[in-house]
Parts: C-alpha cells; sequence; structure tokens
C-alpha cells in the first residue's frame, strides 16, 4: 500500500521542522528577543464574553417567569432544614429587612429573566451587570479580592482550557476554552424566587461557555453548580443560556422585588 | 527505490507498510516530537485525510463514560409530565400553538403511536441516563463516530465525525435523525437533520419533521452540558433554546426499560378514532394558569414568552387575550407550507436502494420504485414523463434485464406521465410464444402495464393514447405476483383518492408503494369526480398502517413510499392519517351545527396543518381540499 501524498506532507512538515529548529537555535545563539510577560487575562481570553446579552427563560419558566408558590422546591435536591426555610418565605418580612435582593445574589441572578452587560473593568477584571435587580458582579482572575459578605460575593475567574494534545508544554493549545468562575463569601439568599435558600457558605461554581449558530446568533452558556450542605442534599446544577444582542435594546434597569 | 527528495531513498517495505518506522522515520519522529505545530496538527490526520486534503481536525474532547441527567431543571415536565396547555418558553407559532392544543394524550393509546420515540431535542432532555461512547477505524484510529444512547426510548443517537454528507431530502427521516459533529475548539457541535415529528414537551408541544437541530455538548470535569437550538419552520417562529446537564456515573446503568411492543389499550375503538380536541374545545387548555394563578396568556405566547419583556406584559394582560389564543385567529389567511421541497430540480434522476433488490427514483414529479432481477424489472409509476428517456436510462443500469412490468397505483398525470416511454422499452417474454404471440405476433415486445380498473377506465376517458394504458387489470381487492424473488401484491385502496387507487406491496422486502393515498408534501388530493372520499382515504391510510411493522420504538421497520415526497416509514403514514381524521372531525362537526362550505373554510379548519401541507396556490390549494372534506361528507349523509 502506498501513500504518496502523505508522504510528501510528511516530507513537507519535517522541511518546516528543520527550518523552524534552525530559526529557534538561531535565536538562542543570538539572543533573539526576552520572553515578554504572560498576556493579561483580557488578552488571553479564548472568546470574547463582552456585550449585551438576554435570557432566553425556556426552562422552568413557571419559577423564572412568575413567583411560584411558597413551598414549591421541584428539582430542587433541598435538605430537610432548606425545606424548612423555603416553606418559611416571606416576602413581606424580607422587604421589611431591606432585603428584598435576596433572589438576586449569585446562586439565582443568573436564572432570571435579565439582560447583562458584560464589560471588561481592567485587564484582569470582568464585570456582569444585570437590568434586573440592577445587580454588579465582578468576576477577579488576578485572585480573591475583598471581603464579600454582599450578595455578589468575591469571585475568583480562569480561563479553563484543554491542555495540549502532545501533553502541557508541549505543542500547540487546542484552541477555544471556557470560563471558570468560583464564587464564595456572598450573603444567604435564594436560588429560586419564591424562597428556595442556599446559605452564605455556599459555594457556587460557574462555567461560560459560548457557543455560535449558523443562524448567526451567539449563546452564552452559564452551567452552575451550587454547592450547600446547610440547604441541598448534593450540588445544585443548573444551565442558563443568553442571548447576544447587537445593542442595549431592551435594558430596562429595575430595582429589586422580593415578590 | 525512488527517491523522497529530503530524506534520500525510502524503504519500499515501510511503503508498504507506512507503520513499520526505519530508521530515517525515527530520526524524524524524533523530531516531531519535539513538540512542533505542524506535527500536532497533521499527525491526527489519517493519510486518507490527506489524500482528500482534508482540513485537520480539532482535537477530541472525550465525551465517553455513563452519564445522568440531575433532573434540576424542569423537574416536574421531564418527570411526570407538564400540564396541557404549558407551553411557556416555547417559540411555537400559531399552527404550533394550536397542535398542541388539539392534542390529547390519549392519543398515545393507539397502537400505532404506543412506542412512538423521542426525536433528539427531547431525547437529550428527557429522564433516563445516557451511555457515550466513540467508534473509531481499526487502522488509524480516527473518530469515525460518537454514539449516545439514552435510556428512555433507547434512543441510539450516531453523531458521525468523519465528514460524510448528509442524506438528500428524499432520504428517510428517523426520531433521532442524522447527525454531523465537528469540534470546535473544546466544544463538540453537531448538526441533525432528518427527524421524524416528535415531541418538544411531552404534553403535546410538537416538532416536525422539517425541524433541525444544532446541539453543542462542553465538558467541565464530570459535568456535561448539552445546548439544543431547534430550528421548526413549521411550528417555531424562532429557533428554542434549551440546555441540559449531566454529572459522570461510573457505573454501567444498563438498560432501563426495554423494547415497546404495542398492544390493545382500549378495545372496540373505530379504527378511525383518533383522540383529539376541536378547536377551543381543549377542556384543559387553560389549567396551568389557572392552577399557578397566572394570566392566561401565560402558556400561549410563544416566543414573547421567551423574554424578559414579557413579565410586564402578563401584568396588563386580559383573560379575553388569553382565550382568543386557544382558537385559530378569526380572519386570517391561510398559511402554507415551510416544508423543505423534497424533489431535486435538477433535471437528473436520482436512485435511493430501498432494500433488497427494490430502488427509489427521484427526479421526474413523483416517485418512481424498480425491483431489479433476472426475470425483468417491475416498475411502480412512471412518474411525470419530463425525465422518462433518463429513468429508462437508470432503470437499464440498475437491471440486468428489461423492464417486464409497469404497475400504476393511480391514474393521475404524475405518476402516468412516463407510461408510453417504458411500455416501448419495456419487453415481458412471458408472452413470447404464448397464444398471444397468434394472436399478435408483438406480443411481449413491450411492457405489460398492471393497474385497477378504475384507473384504466380513467384514462380511457382522458383519451389516453393505447400505449399509455394499463392493458393488465384487477378488478376486486387483489392482485398478486411472484417476481425477481419477492411477492408483489396489488391491494385496490377503493374510494381513497380516487376509486382506483392501489397499493404496490413488495413482501420480502417490505416495501408499500402508495402513490398519491399518502404525500409527504401536500394535503391528499381527494378527487371527488373520480370516486374519492375522505372516508375511503382514512380507510386506505389504516389500510397501509395494518400492512407495516415497525424495527424499533416506531421507527425504521417497513418502508413506505409516498406517490410524493421523502421515503417514509410508519411514523410518516401514522401522522399522515391522523391528520386527515382530524380535519374530517372538524368539518363533520361543523357540517353536524349547519356550517356551509364558507363558514367552514373561514373557521379554518387545517390553521395547525397549512404550515405543513397548505397552498394557497396551484393545483391543490388548502381550500380545495376543505371542500372536497366538505364535500365528500355532506354526500355521505
Amino acid at each position: 500500500m502506498s501513500f504518496p501524498k502523505f508522504r510528501g506532507r510528511v516530507r513537507n512538515a519535517a522541511a518546516l521542522l528543520l527550518v523552524a529548529g534552525v530559526s529557534l537555535m538561531a535565536q538562542g545563539r543570538g539572543g533573539g528577543a526576552p520572553a515578554g510577560p504572560p498576556p493579561t487575562p483580557k488578552a488571553a481570553a479564548p472568546f470574547d464574553p463582552t456585550g449585551y446579552w438576554v435570557a432566553l427563560v425556556t426552562e422552568d419558566w413557571r419559577y423564572r417567569m412568575a413567583s411560584a408558590p411558597k413551598g414549591d422546591v421541584v428539582g430542587v435536591p433541598i435538605s430537610p432544614d432548606g425545606k424548612k426555610l423555603a416553606e418559611a418565605w416571606d416576602p413581606a418580612k424580607d422587604e421589611a429587612a431591606g432585603e428584598q435582593c435576596k433572589a438576586y445574589g449569585v446562586g439565582g441572578v443568573m436564572r432570571l429573566p435579565t439582560r447583562l452587560h458584560i464589560t471588561w473593568q481592567d485587564d484582569n477584571t470582568l464585570k456582569i451587570e444585570t437590568d434586573m435587580g440592577k445587580q454588579t458582579r465582578l468576576l477577579r482572575f488576578n485572585g480573591a479580592q475583598g471581603q464579600g459578605g454582599d450578595w455578589q460575593g468575591v469571585s475568583v475567574a480562569n480561563w479553563e482550557r484543554s491542555i495540549p494534545v502532545m501533553g502541557p508544554g508541549r505543542g500547540a493549545v487546542p484552541p477555544g476554552g471556557s470560563l471558570k468562575v468560583v464564587t464564595t463569601k456572598m450573603k444567604a439568599g435564594y436560588l429560586r424566587r419564591n424562597g428556595v435558600p442556599y446559605s452564605a457558605n455556599a459555594v457556587v461554581t460557574e462555567y461560560f461557555d459560548k457557543m455560535e449558530h449558523p443562524n448567526g446568533d451567539s449563546l452564552l452558556v452559564v452551567a452552575t453548580e451550587v454547592v450547600d450542605p446547610a440547604n441541598l442534599n448534593t450540588p445544585f446544577w443548573t444551565s442558563t443560556h443568553f442571548k447576544k444582542q447587537k445593542d442595549a435594546s431592551g435594558w430596562n434597569p429595575t430595582d429589586c422585588s422580593a415578590r | 527505490m525512488e527517491s523522497d527528495g529530503l530524506f534520500g531513498p525510502i524503504d519500499k517495505d515501510a511503503e508498504r507498510n507506512p507503520m513499520k518506522l526505519t530508521f530515517k522515520k525515527t530520526i524524524l519522529a524524533a523530531l516531531l516530537i519535539t513538540g512542533a505545530v505542524v506535527y500536532t496538527t497533521k499527525s491526527t490526520i489519517t493519510p486518507e485525510a490527506v489524500a482528500q486534503d482534508a482540513p485537520a481536525p480539532a482535537p477530541a474532547v472525550d465525551l465517553t463514560g455513563y452519564w445522568t441527567p440531575p433532573m434540576h431543571e424542569d423537574a416536574l415536565e421531564r418527570g411526570g409530565g407538564s400540564e396541557l396547555g404549558d407551553y411557556a418558553g416555547f417559540a411555537l407559532n400559531e399552527a404550533g400553538r394550536l397542535w398542541a392544543l388539539s392534542y390529547d394524550p390519549s392519543r398515545v393509546t393507539l397502537k400505532h403511536h404506543q412506542c412512538d420515540a423521542y426525536v433528539s431535542p427531547y431525547q437529550m432532555r428527557a429522564t433516563g441516563n445516557f451511555h457515550i461512547w466513540e467508534e473509531r477505524d481499526e487502522h488509524y484510529h480516527r473518530l469515525v463516530a460518537i454514539h449516545v444512547w439514552g435510556q428512555t426510548t433507547e434512543g441510539h443517537r450516531v453523531i458521525y465525525m468523519d465528514g460524510r454528507p448528509h442524506p438528500p431530502a428524499w432520504a428517510p427521516h428517523s426520531f433521532r435523525g442524522f447527525s454531523t459533529g465537528k469540534f470546535v475548539g473544546n466544544v463538540l457541535v453537531v448538526e441533525t437533520t432528518h427527524m421524524k415529528q416528535g415531541w418538544l414537551r411531552r404534553n403535546g408541544t410538537p416538532q416536525s419533521d422539517q425541524a433541525t437541530m444544532v446541539d453543542y455538548f462542553v465538558r467541565h470535569g464530570d459535568h456535561l452540558t448539552n445546548v439544543t437550538v431547534v430550528t421548526d419552520p413549521v411550528f417555531l417562529s424562532e429557533p428554542e433554546v434549551r440546555s441540559n446537564d449531566y454529572y459522570r456515573n461510573i457505573a454501567d446503568h444498563r438498560a432501563w426499560l426495554y423494547a415497546c411492543d404495542d398492544g390493545e389499550q382500549i378495545l372496540d375503538r373505530p379504527a378511525d378514532k383518533v383522540p383529539h380536541y376541536l378547536f377551543g374545545q381543549q377542556p384543559f387548555g387553560s389549567e396551568f394558569e389557572k392552577v399557578y394563578k397566572l394570566p392566561l396568556i401565560s402558556g400561549k405566547s410563544g416566543a414573547e414568552s421567551v423574554y424578559p419583556e414579557f413579565m410586564a406584559k402578563m401584568k396588563t394582560a386580559t383573560d379575553a387575550q388569553g382565550l382568543a389564543l386557544l382558537k385559530p385567529e378569526p380572519g386570517k389567511r391561510n398559511e402554507t407550507s415551510k416544508a423543505v421541497d423534497p424533489n431535486p430540480n435538477d433535471g437528473q434522476i436520482h436512485v435511493l436502494p430501498i432494500r433488497n433488490n427494490v430502488y427509489l427514483l427521484v427526479g421526474d414529479g413523483s416517485n418512481i420504485v424498480v425491483q431489479t432481477g433476472d426475470q425483468g424489472a417491475f416498475v411502480v409509476n412512471s412518474g411525470a414523463g419530463k425525465l422518462t428517456d433518463k429513468v429508462i436510462e437508470t432503470i437499464n443500469k440498475l437491471s440486468p434485464a428489461p423492464i417486464q412490468f409497469v404497475a400504476n397505483t393511480g391514474f393521475q398525470a404524475d405518476l402516468t406521465g412516463g407510461n408510453a416511454k417504458l411500455y416501448h422499452a419495456g419487453r415481458d417474454p412471458s408472452l413470447v410464444g404464448s397464444f398471444f404471440s397468434n394472436q399478435n405476433p408483438t406480443a411481449g415486445s413491450t411492457a405489460t402495464m398492471i393497474s385497477h380498473q378504475n384507473t384504466q377506465n380513467y384514462l380511457i376517458d382522458l383519451k389516453t393514447p393505447s400505449d399509455a394504458l394499463p392493458t393488465d387489470t384487477f378488478l376486486e381487492d387483489r392482485r398478486r405476483k411472484f417476481h425477481n424473488d419477492d411477492s408483489i401484491e396489488m391491494f385496490w385502496e377503493p374510494k381513497s383518492v380516487t376509486d382506483g387507487e392501489a397499493i404496490v406491496v413488495f413482501r420480502r422486502a417490505d416495501v408499500i408503494v402508495t402513490g398519491d393515498i399518502f404525500n409527504t408534501t401536500m394535503y391528499p388530493v381527494i378527487d371527488l369526480k373520480h370516486g374519492g372520499s375522505v372516508q375511503g382515504e382514512i380507510i386506505a391510510l389504516n389500510d397501509v398502517l395494518n400492512r407495516t411493522v415497525y424495527e424499533h420504538e416506531e421507527d425504521g421497520g417497513t418502508m413506505v413510499v409516498p406517490g410524493h415526497g421523502y421515503l417514509s416509514n410508519e411514523h410518516e403514514v401514522l401522522e399522515y392519517r391522523d391528520m386527515v381524521v382530524i380535519v374530517r372531525d372538524r368539518v363533520r362537526d361543523m357540517i353536524a351545527k349547519g356550517a356551509t362550505l364558507d363558514q367552514v373554510k373561514a373557521a379554518r379548519v387545517t390553521a395547525d396543518y397549512d404550515t405543513r401541507y397548505g397552498q394557497n396556490s396551484g393545483p391543490w390549494t388548502t381550500d380545495m381540499f376543505v371542500e372536497a372534506v366538505y364535500n365528500s361528507l355532506k354526500a355521505a349523509k
């Protein structure tokens, strides 16, 4: 069996390698340009998450577009203690306590029927603003900053990429990647607007992926895991999708509402 | 020895066995392993791919293993089942909404519906575990396909990764459809076409057979996310996006259910009974909103309900607005078909092997079927007659012997247009030397043409030339032949679209040719002037269904060739039968209430099917179909 074209490609590849090798050696001997600093997270982004995005509420519609009845925790792996809290939900009490934003915290805000405005605050910080509830999340790539204790907590971000096919440090890094965000130190809040709780000790892990549809639509998909032993028997998983908008159309900032 | 230039002579033995490394190639390999980009991109290319100048594939992400959906989203819908009338978050257009409102869950008690599988988008969202594995070729370990097997309905989805094209528009559909994939970065992107009609949600929210899907798989450790984007020009006004999560499960979950067998669930039900609700009479149409104290528009507003602005609209919506959505919009012009034209329209005849020695020929206006063998070709229908020379050329390539028989399922011009040419191109050796030869020296020098007697009568009425007339006719229920190692039967389907219709059954090949009794392109052309009737059409469709067997979960099995449209199975016939029954019931109900034909037309009794089959111009419009049903029912009273 013969593969003349294949053989030809191997020859060409080897030739390129030799040229590349000579070139590399020449750089080493002559000193060449010194290696620069690693690119900033903004520069290293495998995809562009910025812009205006609108939630497509095609799942858990009743829980997201309306407020479900008290105690309706269908689908949530709620613990007995969590169930007690859900059944004790009292929006008037939240309002009186100035906690009408409990459903707009990091454990629930991405699930709301909201628009997102995502920008780079600086080279190391991605900012997500919501029009529903006027929340701001800061995703920091250079380590945890801040004390937390607010609705959005402290979010540590990383670009998660595949390792090269031939192992770390060898070969090309495969294209693409995901944004991984781990959030802690938040105020206790609600997974759903009807008072399904998470505690201040919860850990929220999110993966952001951007997907391009052949029709030109861009989708941002956020897969979320909430771990909260106080209120959940197992991690709570959702994935929420947003469609890219051309501009700020429909951006309608509204205050938090406990109801 | 020949020179390979850079590295000198090639070892011929190594050339014969490319996996054998010579010294020089060892050096080459060592160089390559230093980690150059060129190798990492080229090394995954097989010789075949290089030979085809295929682009370098992106590295595959391992999706294999056992995966379990946590069911934290839409748990009610995916578990017990959602409420009837809850279509909130689905971008249903009017046809989709009305189709869903007409749906009665009792329909799954019908024998042929009992084993309906899930279409791919719903399969990915269904309860039950998944097993994903790779199929690689044995020589180069190239990724050929990724298999996704869902426990519920034992849904086996094959995602081809080897760059093969999608089948043509006239190829069969399946519940899982035909999928091809490629890795884009760390995401597997899959395109799926050729799905059967099924559910987007188990409460009757429909997905048509014209839907396509792009879905995305992305893995984060032991967390797999699948995003489905369904585009359905028939029932959706914009793509429907949903996302599903799965966690890795180290245990083989094996099967959960078992291959479904249908059986009798409701005895003595008439064969022409299809459970459904008349427009506006769905008793549970507003149940969802009432139970959850939502405005009546909540579950029926289509694409609007997907976006945040809908929250504001709900606050001001009235009950009247919600109730109006339970019926067709009055005064609206009929919608027209959004289906893909299954005809190639390229002036060529295309061949699609069906099974054994039976082939589908597409391109000349209607479907032509050819059975081949050393006895001579048996042809069913002859097309519109515009490309008959190419039809004959194609048959001659397929068949080692000339055309012996041409059967007509009906007299329609686009089924019999090529009769004369096929007649002259054929030969019937069974007649040569028989007593026919004594009476006619040319006997046997042409094909023998078969049809029901009424079809011959209709053609004679049209002053059809004698060489285009079927002369071997039958009068009662069946004509049969054992030909080319198969049992071929023609069954008369009286008073269906005409009173001369017949279906042709190839028993061993398990292929049924329906003629215009069944189409995937338009409403049935019920020709009252030639003895057609809506009731006879329903009986004929049920007769086809009585002869079909599915292979697995209502998929595959008996192949059904429509007069026009894509190669089908019983499920397509079933949905078509349901449609005819449902439209008949609506018209019959209005007749019983004294409605005139104009009132029936104005009521838009086909509103949920028009985006699939409707036409407002051309030889067979929606109004003509409704009129035929109306007059057929009036005549039967």
